[in-house]
């Protein structure tokens, strides 16, 4: 909030207090000025209001985490502290108060003062620091429910990217043309490769709007995405996958591996004309998983100048993980060795504790 | 013995890949051929098949309705089903009437061998857990679960080797590897322990696929299995092995 609006807004309250006076005084036969009254009332919620403003502008993040104890050991005292200070200013500004009084020094007014409006003050504080809290706790609200739809919308995004992966004329057609040779050289290839198309396909199309699925899950999907390329490279590629055996049910967003290995072949161990192989290493590594894919190929220079698409899939997964996790996730790319590839994600261990939907039956 | 097999699915496409694939299969002859849920029955009723390849959604009953009027007819052997469907989620049903398989479409030439493969090893009765055993009911002689986008019906005795990867386990057959969400104290006890042993506090072995129990320079013991498969194997379970092997 703007500071002129918010001190103006402590100050109109200020003026409706002194209106209160000032008509009750009326009503009991007193005489008062109102611009007296109102001045009176209206500095000490103009102090009021930039102070409050003050605390907002930099005490933020503490008025709003604060814990109980918090509130008796920091904010008690601050209150206190602050509400004696803003007395302390305000003498200085009224001289003549208390009115009908024969003068008094400073000292003696401050404790005057002190005495008749030191609860009111402590009671301002409180009001105000409510007030904080109410609207942090509104504004935090509505910040989820805004970080809620935009994952939404990316949950969406990859969902209709790895649609496209596999409807896009790179992926489906070549597919297709992989299995239309193989229909007349090797027929059970051709319906196996077939199987597996038809397989990638539903398990796309059914997992319906999880965010976060357990890791396993994305391992069986790439592992027939790896199938069927293996498939395409006739054994020209060789694949290691290695999942450290605690974290199958590690959850991950969805589809946020495929895209990098996607890479891995688009933009590397397609452009390399010997053997190359592909390594899919995930593994805990305190609190955070960490899966890398190594590649090999032509390195990153090379295969960054071609106007792929590498550029969005990688973004994707970025904005992702920074949806997600903020800080705690990461992205990193580098080239290791010469023509290598390594690409890496981070992300805070969660494990999916309430276990899984479907599990295996027996018959007896 | 040939087997005798009625294909029923609407589409006319989905009965021909059956047709042609199973002309491969030299102990295999289609008897028939239907479109509709009262045709299947009425073809059942008329040529006995062994095995039915039954859609699931066909245009007047469903698969399942088919089954139940079929058991309905007490004088009728009820011939065994293999589900065909391009819908996965009937799977688990299909497992509790004691389907042979479930083939999701499009499926691969490899995937119906397989299956033909489990129902003449069930139909012969070498099916470990058809043995009629005294204690044969307890233990399970099939296991259904997802995995790879696929549905598998697993016979117990296509399982080489099982081990522990945490709140799961490893099930290795021939050529694959699929995780279940499971225990090994739940797994084992549902295998029947004169098949399958536990050599590890992490591995389970399929006695019929274990070739030999070696101890190596260091001491350390393991089993190889017939594929040359090595699981490692604790001291405690080694005479129990020997003893069984010995059998």
């Amino acid at each position: 909030m703007h500071p002129v609006i918010f001190i103006g807004a402590s100050v109109l309250v200020g003026i409706l207090f002194a209106m209160q006076e000032w008509l009750n005084a009326r009503r009991w036969g007193y005489k008062i000025g109102l611009g007296f009254v109102s001045e009176m009332w209206g500095m000490q919620f103009l102090l009021w209001g930039i102070i409050c403003w003050l605390l907002w502008r930099f005490l933020r993040p503490f008025i709003i985490n604060a814990r109980p104890s918090a509130l008796l050991t920091r904010v008690l005292p601050l209150s206190i502290a602050l509400s004696i200070m803003e007395e302390m200013i305000w003498v200085l500004f009224f001289p003549r108060v208390p009115i009908d009084r024969p003068p008094m020094d400073y000292w003696h007014r401050f404790t005057f003062q002190l005495n008749a409006e030191f609860v009111d003050s402590i009671a301002i504080f409180w009001c105000a620091f409510l007030f904080f809290r109410v609207v942090a706790y509104y504004q935090q609200f509505r910040e989820k429910e805004t970080t809620a739809a935009r994952l939404q919308v990316q949950l969406v995004q990859a969902r209709l990217s790895a649609l496209r992966m596999q409807l896009n004329p790179h992926f489906l057609f070549n597919a297709m043309n992989s299995i239309s040779s193989l229909m007349r050289s090797d027929v059970d290839a051709a319906d196996l490769m077939l199987e597996q198309l038809s397989s990638l396909l539903r398990i796309t199309l059914e997992r319906g709007e999880v965010q976060l699925i357990p890791l396993r899950k994305e391992v069986e999907f790439i592992e027939i995405y790896l199938a069927m390329q293996q498939q395409r490279y006739a054994g020209r590629v060789e694949q290691t996958l290695s999942v450290e055996p605690g974290l199958h049910d590690a959850l991950v967003p969805a589809l946020i591996l495929q895209p990098i290995v996607e890479n891995a072949y688009v933009h590397g161990l397609s452009k390399c004309t010997g053997r190359g192989n592909l390594a899919i290493d995930i593994r805990r590594d305190g609190k955070r998983v960490r899966m890398s894919v190594v590649n090999s190929g032509i390195g990153l220079q090379l295969g960054l100048e071609e106007p792929g698409h590498r550029g969005v899939g990688l973004t994707n997964v970025r904005d992702r993980l920074r949806l997600h996790y903020g800080d705690r996730g990461s992205l990193s790319v580098r080239e290791v060795g010469t023509g290598r590839v390594n690409v890496t994600i981070a992300l805070p261990f969660q494990n999916n504790a309430r276990g899984t939907d479907e599990a295996a039956r027996f018959d007896t | 013995m040939t087997i005798q097999i009625a294909l029923a699915d609407d589409e006319v496409l989905a009965r021909q890949k059956l047709r042609l694939l199973l002309r491969d299969q030299t102990d295999c002859e289609v008897v028939g051929e239907c479109a509709t849920a009262g045709e299947t029955i009425e073809l059942v009723r008329a040529a006995r098949p062994d095995l039915v390849f039954l859609d699931i959604r066909m245009p007047d009953m469903n698969g399942f309705d088919v089954i139940d009027a079929l058991s309905a007819q007490a004088e009728l052997p009820m011939p065994r089903i293999v589900f065909t469907s391009a819908y996965d989620q009937y799977a688990v049903r299909a497992f509790e009437v004691h389907a042979v398989d479930y083939l999701l479409k499009p499926f691969a030439a490899g995937r119906l061998s397989t299956t033909l493969q489990r129902f003449r090893e069930q139909s012969n009765g070498c099916h470990p857990g058809e043995r009629g055993e005294p204690n044969g009911e307890r233990h399970t002689t099939r296991i259904v679960f997802k995995s790879k986008g696929r549905i598998v019906f697993l016979p117990v005795s296509e399982i080489r080797w099982v081990a522990a990867e945490e709140n799961y386990v490893r099930i290795s057959t021939g050529d694959e590897t699929h995780l279940l969400r499971e225990t090994m104290a739940h797994l084992q006890d549902r295998l029947d322990p004169q098949l399958f042993l536990r050599v590890h506090r992490s591995s389970i072995v399929n006695l019929q696929h274990v070739k030999e129990v070696r101890m190596d320079t260091e001491g350390e013991t393991a089993v190889i299995l017939v594929n040359g498969q090595k699981v490692s194997m604790s001291r405690g379970y080694r005479s129990k092995l020997q003893r069984l092997l010995r059998q």
